[in-house]
């Protein structure tokens, strides 16, 4: 961040204005600035998923998708969302009202910081810290004690069972997913995320990316992380033919929209996440960026190539996500027996498997 | 051993699935975009007319007597100036009729057709009776009957 920040005074010290005020500003409006933005691109990203994720599944099943809304039924998520708006807020009467409210915002809010401390290019990583892969996992299973809480709060049995499923498979599949990140913290030596993408740089465009030496890990950070979204072929806790729809039934308004905005963010998150691990997060797989070859200034060269990482780092990420909606298509849904037992018995051994490989290469290399 | 056909068939199953991205999609657009009907197709009904445009129909009742659904047809006959019975009112309860054709099928004068339009849904169920202009009316409405419907009979 330091070369942006570097811009950005210089920028506003153009102005003279008097008592070194620039400077002030800058310190006060450089970190909020980004914030604003990566804090609108989430919603944007949201509503457009959503839509993608209806098309995509279309196209699997050879429909059209909607198509009514805008061309393409572009807008068709956008006046969703004003419905939602529009509807009533209902607190069912048997509900504990402090805790019903709370849950929505429980779920929602650790998504909005996790997706601030995903590095989305060697400038624009805004919240680094040194620990900062550790903490993603952290943050990232407080929403469970959103769906919890909602479970517990809506005095309804179909939400309790829903969000009790939720945390079992949680607390299951988190720890081949963290066994996997550890694998990959021995290969990059470091817990900052940014570190772990710069560890992938090598001579050869993709062959340092971490999928090579870890792609057993790979795979099983791809299935955790589906059970940990909820999705298919791991959607117990909303399994919508034995329970109405899990742990939000009693939800409706504002409130459910924003149990789905947090699921659907999530998933882009996880997604990133796996992306930065994994392929290399916003390297270019060229080996070189476009930007570099294609301006010839060099001063919006150096500009550019920030924002090239960060249209890398979202196709993989949408690469990732499409393979997820493919998994959604395909598989039907498993048994609670299955889904812990496939956690426990494979998964979990695999994970250790993946870590020793994983030392072996990196004692060898 | 079983792991690896399990993990095969999960291969298999994603990429016939990922075919079908490719495949034209078969949902038909429905009040833009319309199926193509069969030829005998039955929907509502229509009585047909001569030339000089008088009802085929002699008002003789077979209709009425081969209805599986009872008190469908309703008719109200009169003699004619020439001599011969016609129907001075005709009705049909839509909401009774269970589109079987049978009338079409036994009516000695092939006065009764049904037409393609099957678009019926309505708001009451008292504007779901058809009278004898509506039916009249959607003989000269339709085209397909003129010409060809002699074919399936």
């Amino acid at each position: 961040m330091d070369y942006l920040y570097s811009l950005y005074i210089e920028f506003l010290n153009k102005f003279n204005l008097p008592f070194h005020l620039g400077d002030f500003i800058a310190m006060v409006s450089f970190p909020l600035l980004p914030f604003c933005i990566v804090a609108a691109a989430l919603i944007v990203i949201v509503i457009f998923l959503v839509l993608m994720e209806r098309k995509v599944l279309a196209f699997f099943t050879q429909r059209k998708g909607p198509n009514r809304v805008g061309p393409w039924g572009l807008f068709q998520t956008i006046s969703d969302a004003i419905k939602l708006l529009c509807k009533e807020n209902i607190t069912p009467t048997g509900a504990e009202k402090f805790m019903f409210n709370l849950a929505p915002l429980l779920a929602f809010v650790p998504v909005m910081v996790v997706w601030g401390l995903i590095p989305f290019s060697s400038e624009f990583d805004f919240m680094s810290y040194s620990v900062s892969a550790l903490l993603f996992v952290t943050i990232a299973s407080i929403p469970i004690l959103g769906i919890l809480l909602a479970g517990y709060a809506s005095n309804n049995k179909y939400s309790l069972i829903g969000s009790v499923r939720a945390v079992a498979q949680a607390i299951s599949y988190e720890l081949p997913l963290i066994f996997v990140l550890l694998s990959v913290v021995v290969l990059s030596s470091s817990l900052n995320l940014k570190q772990i993408v710069l560890a992938q740089i090598s001579a050869y465009p993709i062959c340092g990316w971490f999928i090579f030496p870890a792609f057993l890990g790979f795979l099983i950070v791809f299935i955790c992380s589906i059970a940990e979204l909820n999705r298919c072929p791991f959607d117990l806790p909303e399994a919508e033919s034995e329970l109405v729809s899990g742990y939000n039934t009693e939800y409706s308004g504002m409130k459910f929209a924003f149990f789905f905005l947090a699921e659907y963010a999530m998933m882009f998150i996880m997604c990133a996440f796996i992306a930065t691990l994994f392929l290399g997060g916003f390297l270019s797989p060229f080996g070189f960026y476009l930007s570099e070859k294609l301006i010839s200034n060099e001063f919006w060269s150096n500009v550019f190539v920030y924002f090239e990482q960060v249209f890398w780092i979202f196709l993989k990420t949408f690469f990732l996500i499409y393979c997820m909606m493919l998994v959604r298509a395909t598989l039907p849904r498993l048994k609670t027996h299955q889904l812990t037992g496939f956690a426990w018995k494979v998964l979990l051994p695999l994970s250790f498997l993946n870590l020793l490989i994983v030392c072996l290469i990196k004692g060898v290399a | 051993m079983k792991a690896l056909r399990y993990i095969i068939a999960l291969i298999v199953g994603h990429f016939t699935v990922f075919k079908h991205i490719f495949k034209r999609p078969v949902t038909l657009e429905y009040p833009e975009k319309r199926n193509e009907l069969n030829e005998k197709f039955r929907g509502e009904h229509a009585l047909t007319s001569d030339e000089n445009g008088k009802l085929k129909c002699t008002a003789c009742g077979t209709c009425q007597r081969v209805c599986p659904s009872f008190a469908t047809i309703k008719i109200e006959k009169e003699k004619g100036e020439d001599g011969k019975f016609y129907p001075k009112n005709y009705s049909i309860d839509m909401n009774k009729c269970i589109f079987c054709g049978n009338c079409v099928q036994y009516c000695p004068f092939d006065a009764i057709i049904m037409t393609k339009n099957y678009e019926l849904a309505d708001e009451k169920k008292s504007s779901l009776t058809l009278d004898i202009n509506t039916l009249k009316k959607n003989y000269s409405d339709t085209i397909i009957n003129k010409t060809k419907d002699n074919r399936w009979r």
